[in-house]
């Protein structure tokens, strides 16, 4: 056990700590509040909006960040963005976003900035015990809550690759959050990893600013652009679901096929999942900049040999920058890995519905999910379940009972079948079979109590 | 709103986007020294059904909101005022209605008149606002949503409606009694009623219950 100071712990009595002032944290404020509880949010850094502020230390924004999900899938259900804005707003839009969210509901007053939670820990039965790291030369501030909700995000922690022969490279190697300034790439020979989103994008950074860009992923994506059907593409694809099941595969072929026979002519791997089951790549120009030959499409990495990099299909290169938009590790620090289901052999929580802890019934975790959509709504959806669900702990154990034995019974529907290529995509769920959990979920917490 | 009802509205084209005239009054640009400014107190945002608009409440009722302290603010919807006519019907209404209030800095009371009841009870049930008054309202839909967030409900209807099938169906709806006033539904803007009315309103939004 760490030393904490010999105080005893200040008690919040039935206050609600929250952890983390990004987007989720912010929504998991407001509907606490608006569902009564007094809450305290902890920030490690001096200001909100997590991921989405440039000011946040290690934020893994990169140049000309814009949403890829448009503005109608992505804003708070209760709180619609501006209708002036365009489809796609900017990382900088997404923060004004959230800080107009912040005013407009008043959550500044319920955050508590420079505050890292070290550590929490069970106590008195279901409740928790929060320690907050000590600023430089002051103790360790210990506080007692009724319950925790995490917030911390999963985009903090790098995941880097590493190749034969890399380590005697003397090139620049990053990682996409590194990045930060775009100038980094001009004139130079870069070379981008990786085929997520941050990939994606990054390349075509490269294919307009450096002088030469290769790009390696490990296997097939779905290419998409924003724009499908003269629509943005997630609502375009999201609007189907109005129609019968096989009319809808019909014509979801039929907007893909197009992006899917390009792509194949270009010579990449077909896709080895459905677009629903990991998030599909989101960017119109991609495409065209290899069709050009300003994006030079290859398979994965072999090996590194001095100043070269030689791909699996025996081609190589030079690059004088490494970027590897290779993804993040979801690390939960300061919460107890058995709290979350972590088990040994896998890094990844395995909660209850996706945000509810196996273990005690006064934790939970918002916005550890990848959906596919926008995540805003998801993790609106997702603390309006657990504010109910607190509610009715307090006033009706009976109820709450029940509540929990559907919730177990409903969690089985999320494992997702890993296409066992890559565990990145333990976090991915398919959005249509999410929601309707969610609403089966709501349903069973708003029901009139039995008399 | 319900988890459903938002699915589909996200899988409904949103009403075109108009530029909105909205018109604002807060209590610092009065002069008056004797306007208390609480900046607490929650902004209120009214509507009318009236072709007039922000207009109409421009008047008498932004001004004395805004002496009592608060941020005053009103909307005309398409097509109403100075803002330009749009295709949608209601649905765009309640969508106009819904961004003036995210508009405003804080999380606001939602004021309706007339028709502009019907839509503020509508965009109530999208946008947490911090109370919903119904002023004479018109053309309720028949099941009224369920507010988010669950703001106190004020109805206000005149002495002749007070006893009808409508205003039963409100009280019903939102369980709360109505108050009423003499006089007709456009007597709310101007005539001897108006400002005693207002008050009333005022007094009732202060009440900290
Ligand atoms: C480059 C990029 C682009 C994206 N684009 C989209 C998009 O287009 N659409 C979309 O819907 N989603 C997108 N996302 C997903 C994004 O994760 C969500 O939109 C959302 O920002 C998640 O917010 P969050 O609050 O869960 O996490 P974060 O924004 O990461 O916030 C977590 C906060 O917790 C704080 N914190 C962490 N640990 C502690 C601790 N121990 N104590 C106190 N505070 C702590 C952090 O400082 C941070 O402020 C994107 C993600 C990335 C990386
Ligand atoms: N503009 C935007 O809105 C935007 C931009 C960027 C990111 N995002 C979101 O932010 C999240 C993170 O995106 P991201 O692109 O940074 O990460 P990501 O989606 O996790 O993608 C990481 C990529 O790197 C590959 N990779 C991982 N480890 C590798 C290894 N050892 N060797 C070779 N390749 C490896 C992965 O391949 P596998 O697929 O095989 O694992 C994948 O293609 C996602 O949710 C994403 O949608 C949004």
């Amino acid at each position: 056990m760490q030393e904490y100071s010999s105080q005893a712990a200040y008690d919040r009595g039935e206050a609600v700590c929250v952890i983390g002032a990004g987007a989720s944290g912010l929504i998991a404020v407001k509907n606490l509040r608006e569902n009564g509880f007094e809450v305290d949010c902890y920030e490690r850094d001096t200001v909100l909006g997590g991921l989405w502020n440039p000011q946040n230390q290690h934020s893994p924004l990169y140049p000309n960040t814009h949403l890829v999900t448009s503005r109608s899938q992505t804003e708070i259900p209760d709180y619609p963005m501006p209708d002036h804005w365009p489809d796609y707003p900017s990382a900088a839009r997404m923060l004004e976003y959230l800080k107009g969210y912040a005013a407009h509901f008043g959550l500044a007053e319920h955050i508590w900035y420079g505050s890292e939670i070290s550590h929490i820990e069970p106590v008195e039965g279901s409740r928790f015990e929060v320690v907050v790291k000590p600023a430089a030369g002051s103790a360790a501030r210990r506080l007692r809550y009724g319950a925790v909700i995490v917030a911390t995000g999963h985009h903090w922690v790098p995941n880097l690759p590493s190749y034969p022969g890399q380590d005697l490279f003397r090139g620049t190697v990053l990682h996409s959050s590194q990045l930060k300034d775009g100038s980094r790439l001009r004139g130079k020979s870069v070379l981008v990893v990786g085929g997520g989103n941050s990939g994606i994008d990054i390349a075509c950074e490269a294919a307009v600013n450096a002088d030469r860009c290769v790009h390696s992923v490990r296997r097939g994506y779905w290419y998409l652009p924003k724009y499908l059907g003269g629509e943005p593409a997630d609502y375009a694809l999201a609007r189907l679901h109005n129609r019968p099941r096989w009319i809808r595969s019909l014509l979801t072929n039929r907007i893909l096929k197009g992006h899917r026979h390009l792509s194949a002519r270009m010579g990449m791997e077909a896709p080895d999942h459905s677009h629903t089951d990991e998030e599909p790549i989101r960017n119109g120009r991609y495409l065209e900049h290899v069709g050009d030959g300003s994006i030079e499409h290859r398979p994965e990495i072999a090996h590194f040999e001095g100043g070269e990099v030689a791909f699996a299909d025996g081609e190589t290169v030079r690059p004088d920058v490494v970027v590897f938009a290779t993804g993040y590790k979801p690390k939960i620090g300061c919460v107890p890995a058995g709290l979350l289901g972590v088990d040994g052999e896998s890094e990844y929580p395995k909660l209850l519905a996706r945000m509810f802890s196996p273990r005690v019934e006064t934790l939970a975790v918002a916005g550890l999910i990848e959906p596919g959509v926008g995540v805003l709504p998801i993790v609106h959806w997702q603390t309006h379940a657990i504010s109910h669900w607190l509610n009715i702990r307090k006033g009706d154990p009976e109820r709450a009972a029940n509540f929990r034995q559907q919730v177990v019974s409903e969690s089985a529907q999320y494992e997702v079948d890993s296409t066992g290529i890559s565990p990145r995509h333990r976090l991915a769920v398919d959005a249509e079979e999410y929601l309707a959990g969610l609403v089966r979920i709501i349903d069973t917490l708003e029901q009139e109590p039995a008399k | 709103m319900s988890l459903q009802a938002w699915v589909r509205r996200t899988r409904t084209p949103e009403p075109a986007a108009v530029e909105r005239e909205i018109a604002v009054i807060e209590p610092a640009d009065l002069f008056d020294f004797e306007a208390q400014d609480d900046p607490d107190a929650s902004p209120v945002l009214c509507c009318t059904g009236d072709g007039a608009g922000a207009a109409a409440f421009g008047v008498l009722w932004l001004k004395r909101i805004a002496g009592s302290g608060r941020y005053a603010a009103a909307v005309s919807v398409r097509g109403q005022g100075n803002t330009p006519a749009a295709p949608g019907g209601v649905e765009a209404y309640v969508h106009d209605v819904v961004q003036a209030a995210i508009a405003i800095p804080r999380r606001a009371v939602l004021v309706g008149h007339g028709r502009g009841a019907a839509w503020t009870a509508l965009a109530a049930a999208r946008y947490p606002a911090d109370a919903l008054v119904l002023v004479a309202p018109q053309k309720l839909p028949k099941s009224l949503p369920k507010p988010v967030g669950d703001p106190r409900v004020l109805l206000v209807v005149s002495e002749s409606e007070a006893q009808s099938k409508q205003t039963q169906a409100v009280t019903d709806a939102y369980g709360v009694a109505p108050l009423t006033f003499p006089g007709a539904s456009e007597d709310v803007f101007k005539g001897p009623g108006a400002e005693g009315l207002l008050d009333a309103i005022l007094s009732w939004l202060n009440r900290k219950d």
